[in-house]
């Protein structure tokens, strides 16, 4: 697993936006062999949302040919409803990118059957040929999605009910009324997550230290779901200043060591490269 | 479908706040989507982008009350065909005005209303139908109406319809829309209820009504005052007749606005920060009832079954028929019944050179910017401001931003009107009128009439 550190949570969505942008662009996608990309909603990934908005604008970057899954939405609430991931995904990110309506994929929380509509969606994931890169964010105890603490580490896409403390959370955006916050969620499962061929996580602001040390310097737990990520092969977490307060200052400083030596090892072998193709 | 994406634009809303959002449009429908439904429902997105270089697409104005205008007078008749003429030029030209929609006015009438239903003009602002003032005007706040033309209604709604027609006045059907009259004369007040059961709006206007009359009117249904200040009797304190009605609330509370300290019953424990969270879930019992919105929460306390709804007023911001101060005094009072209206006359006409014009009888009038003259007096001979002219110095009195005096002439009108579901408004499902304003001037740099563009500025 990489950790990627930066200065605030701008650097961090331009660092993200400008992977995602570069693994798609190596990717050369086509309607034949389209590129599959999980998302997240929630206030992390914004600022990637945003980068790669920039990036196509400039004409960088396309998704036409990108398929791409959410992870979560609420039960019961109104797909126009303003909270909603829908609502979310629409304002934030896809009404600005070049995205074809028909490769989006979201998660009906207002489906007729619940369960059919959770197996209909790890179906189509696996028809589309599985996720290819898996973004994420986290919630303050450690949850990805909506897998709260003590989530099977193998759990698939299916019903959640959601934690006292994110419906507390969550009551900010229904106008600090609890009776409105849904109570169920439907969510993508750990296992869907580290399904994917690649999971990069987003992990920015100081209320989410606590969860972020659990996740990289304990054991795998399911009381903080990210820390199944550590049995995934390729990995990266992205963080900001802030979000490693907790963290071991050794931790900080073997990350941070560990990116200076892959970009000189990258340096060097571009050097290589050149001086190779200068002796053609 | 041939979906329109208006990007890097400000749009105002029907608060009158001004956000940063794309709009799109159905050009072949011409009318205003839901974006996000569009995308998930129907799975379209929009085949052709327009990048408005961060000004404002506001909904097309609408003028509730013009008389003429580029030479055409609403209220002289020779003939059918050049009657329509002189309409469907009007409707193709002030469109350079950001108006799209038009109720036009009159005071003498019934053949002529027969043949003039709502007309639509291909690439045109259309008429939405028409504004009767008159001939029920008080005789000494007439204004420029004839004198001999001036009725009263002794017969009730009766009378009414002897003058317009009753085909001009049936429910849903063409013709008058809305009617300026005096409460006061004999009959009218009980014709008003007769009126809005038609749907057809009363209008207080050119009358000497005291606070009794005015609100009485308002009680029986008239929704507007025409051209607030002018032709009524000016503002007393002990008696403030019909411009007082800006101040009315509850004409007959009983009882003191109670006092409620604010405490939202279902707030979040955990953002109250004096009150530790619960370590289990003490969830409200009342999760997923309904909540009904509580009434009179303006501050305005009234007895039972007595709802008293403040009528929107029309005013002529051409900074000459109401002083910039009386602009700002009457918006203060009450925002949300803020019309603006030209009332202009055949002389609209931003082309039109200042200086000395024929008129008629022989007489000419001298144009000097935003006001003419009977030439050699100083007598106003009516207003010929355009109804962007009206936007900006609206924005000027007030020390508003664009938007608030927006609001007044697109969707402020259309309420009045019952009509900010298709018009005045960017709702999903709107008619697609709309005006592109430069941000910071607020001259207009395009009009579009269902979804199609039809002037720009060069």
């Amino acid at each position: 697993m990489r950790l990627i550190i930066r200065d605030g949570p701008e650097e961090v969505g331009r660092y993200v936006g400008n992977y995602i942008a570069k693994r798609i662009n190596d990717f050369k996608p086509t309607a034949e062999k389209p590129f599959v990309l999980g998302l997240p909603t929630g206030s992390s990934p914004i600022p990637t949302y945003k980068h790669l908005i920039g990036l196509v604008n400039k004409g960088e970057l396309s998704f036409k040919n990108v398929i791409t899954f959410n992870m979560d939405e609420y039960v019961g609430l109104p797909r126009d409803h303003s909270e909603s991931y829908h609502t979310f995904m629409f304002r934030e990110f896809f009404s600005y990118i070049d995205i074809d309506p028909n490769n989006v994929h979201i998660l009906d929380g207002n489906a007729p059957d619940l369960v059919a509509e959770c197996a209909a969606y790890e179906a189509t994931i696996k028809a589309q040929g599985g996720i290819e890169l898996f973004l994420g964010g986290i919630g303050e105890d450690g949850h990805i999605a909506f897998n709260e603490p003590g989530s099977s580490l193998s759990s698939r896409t299916r019903i959640k009910t959601l934690a006292y403390d994110t419906i507390l959370a969550n009551s900010r955006f229904f106008g600090g009324d609890l009776s409105k916050v849904p109570r169920m969620a439907l969510t993508v499962g750990v296992a869907t997550v580290l399904d994917a061929r690649e999971v990069v996580v987003v992990v920015t602001g100081q209320r989410k230290s606590v969860a972020l040390s659990k996740a990289i310097e304990e054991g795998v737990n399911h009381l903080t779901t990210l820390s199944a990520l550590q049995l995934h092969p390729w990995a990266l977490i992205a963080v900001d200043e802030d979000a490693t307060a907790e963290l071991h200052v050794k931790t900080v400083k073997y990350f941070k060591s560990l990116e200076r030596v892959q970009e000189e090892v990258e340096r060097n072998k571009a050097n290589l490269n050149e001086n190779a193709s200068s002796v053609d | 479908m041939d979906l329109l994406c208006f990007t890097n634009c400000f749009l105002p809303q029907e608060d009158g706040s001004l956000v940063r959002r794309d709009l799109w449009v159905d050009s072949a429908h011409g009318c205003i989507l839901d974006a996000q439904k569009t995308f998930y429902t129907i799975r379209k997105r929009p085949t052709q982008l327009i990048d408005l270089g961060s000004n404002i697409l506001s909904p097309g104005f609408l003028d509730i009350q013009i008389n003429g205008a580029y030479g055409f007078d609403f209220s002289i008749y020779s003939d059918d065909q050049s009657y329509l003429a002189g309409l469907e030029m009007i409707s193709k030209r002030i469109v350079e005005t950001g108006v799209t929609r038009l109720t036009q006015e009159r005071s003498v009438y019934p053949k002529l209303l027969s043949l003039l239903s709502p007309h639509s003009f291909l690439h045109s602002a259309s008429l939405l139908g028409w504004h009767a003032e008159g001939p029920f005007l008080q005789q000494v706040k007439r204004g420029a109406h004839a004198q001999p033309l001036l009725l009263s209604a002794p017969k009730g709604i009766a009378s009414i319809e002897e003058v317009y027609g009753p085909e001009n006045l049936a429910p849903g059907g063409p013709g008058v829309r809305m009617i300026t009259a005096a409460p006061e004369l004999q009959g009218i007040m009980e014709s008003i209820h007769h009126l809005s059961d038609r749907g057809v709006i009363f209008s207080i206007g050119h009358s000497i009504a005291s606070s009794k009359i005015a609100t009485e009117a308002v009680l029986r249904g008239a929704r507007l005052i025409t051209h607030l200040f002018n032709a009524m009797p000016q503002l007393h304190h002990r008696d403030p007749a019909i411009i007082g009605l800006l101040g009315a609330g509850g004409p007959y509370s009983t009882r003191p606005v109670p006092v409620t300290p604010h405490s939202p019953r279902n707030s979040a424990v955990a953002l109250d920060e004096r009150v530790t969270p619960p370590q289990t879930p003490v969830l409200d019992p009342t999760y997923g009832s309904v909540h009904r919105g509580r009434r009179g929460q303006k501050g305005m306390l009234l007895a039972e079954g007595d709802e008293f709804e403040r009528p929107f007023y029309g005013i002529i911001v051409d900074g000459i028929h109401s002083h910039p101060n009386s602009v700002r005094l009457a918006y203060t009072a009450h925002p949300e019944g803020c019309i603006l209206v030209t009332d202009a006359m055949s002389f609209l006409d931003p082309h039109l050179p200042n200086g000395p014009h024929e008129w008629r009888d022989g007489r000419r009038i001298v144009k000097e910017g935003d006001k003419i003259f009977l030439e050699g007096t100083d007598t106003l001979a009516g207003s010929i401001i355009t109804l962007d002219a009206c936007v900006r110095n609206f924005s000027l009195f007030t020390s508003t931003p664009l938007s608030c005096a927006i609001r007044c002439a697109t969707y402020n009108p259309a309420k009045c009107l019952g009509i900010e579901n298709k018009k005045g408004t960017l709702r999903p499902g709107a008619d697609a009128d709309l005006v592109v304003l430069d941000r910071n001037d607020g001259t207009v740099l395009s009009t579009w009439v269902a979804g199609k563009m039809v002037w720009s500025r060069k």
